[in-house]
């Protein structure tokens, strides 16, 4: 891998894991507010939606590829992406004492939220990229009026 | 093969003269070559030769150790490398998108993203290319200016 594409593959991963961290504290907000009110956490629940995003960004990076790859088959690596998150998130939730699973609403809403985060990195990312390439489009635009300049100049001192 | 080269007076018009017994692929080569800096490409199609203007190439493609190139409406087949024309090009507004193809960017009308972090394309012909996210950066760089 070359250093231009190690540095590319960190700035998408910063990216991805700062967009995670944010939509998942959000999301734990509404959540929590909306179905577990009462609940009391200690200053270790600040830890959790860095660990969530870190579980997501992992297997976002782990799927990557530098392939040409087909729209089926950018599906099926997506699909087995948020797999990955959701069989993550609810091992860990299952296994945390905070998290209370014995409740029938948890681990469906727990699915339901890691698949909301997952679309809404996406819609988001997707976002950035159209902003990038509304900057190419004025850039393009720039370079094809200057391009077209120096190759009237040039015909111009021809004559 | 002999080569010679010979300075002259600036009043007289400069040229390339090649003697041959037989045209090789050798001496095809450098035919293209001379052509190639003159702002034409020889290439062919179906059997027959054709000059193609580089003004009018919308890209290259190379397919199976093939290399096609595509104006608005025709595609021809070219005997060189795709490194090769991209070399030989990089001067004139072409740029490498993805690992087979380079583009004229003089010929694309609008850029839009694509899946998984990749742009694309759209072409005045109204053909759409993909542009790999690692030739991104190279893209957005000689669009301002500076050199691929």
């Amino acid at each position: 891998m070359t250093g231009q594409k190690w540095k590319e593959l960190l700035i998408h991963t910063i990216r991805l894991y700062t967009l995670l961290v944010t939509l998942i504290t959000v999301l734990m907000m509404l959540l929590g507010n909306l179905l577990d009110r009462g609940r009391v956490f200690s200053y270790d629940a600040f830890v959790s939606p860095l660990v969530y995003a870190l579980i997501g960004t992992v297997a976002t990076v782990i799927t990557r590829s530098d392939k040409e790859l087909s729209a089926w088959s950018l599906i099926i690596r997506k699909a087995v992406s948020l797999m990955l998150i959701e069989g993550a998130v609810i091992l860990i939730a299952l296994n945390a004492d905070t998290i209370p699973t014995e409740k029938s609403w948890v681990i469906p809403g727990l699915a339901l939220g890691v698949f909301v985060v997952f679309v809404l990195t996406h819609i988001i990312l997707y976002l950035i990229d159209k902003k990038e390439a509304e900057k190419l489009n004025a850039d393009l635009f720039r370079y094809q009026e200057k391009q077209m300049n120096e190759q009237a100049a040039e015909r111009q001192a021809g004559k | 093969m002999k080569l010679e080269t010979r300075k002259i007076p600036e009043s007289e018009p400069e040229m390339v003269e090649i003697r041959y017994h037989w045209i090789t692929d050798e001496i095809q080569e450098i035919i293209s070559f001379v052509k190639s800096r003159q702002g034409q490409l020889s290439a062919t199609r179906d059997g027959k030769r054709f000059e193609v203007p580089v003004v009018d190439l919308f890209y290259a493609e190379s397919v199976d150790d093939r290399l096609f190139l595509y104006t608005a409406s025709d595609s021809y087949e070219i005997r060189m490398k795709l490194y090769e024309l991209e070399d030989l090009l990089k001067h004139k507004s072409f740029l490498r998108v993805s690992k087979s193809m380079i583009v004229n960017l003089m010929k694309i009308t609008s850029v839009r993203p694509a899946l998984n972090g990749r742009f694309s394309a759209i072409l005045k012909n109204g053909e759409e290319i993909i542009i790999s996210r690692k030739y991104v950066p190279a893209l957005k760089q000689i669009l301002k200016g500076g050199e691929s």
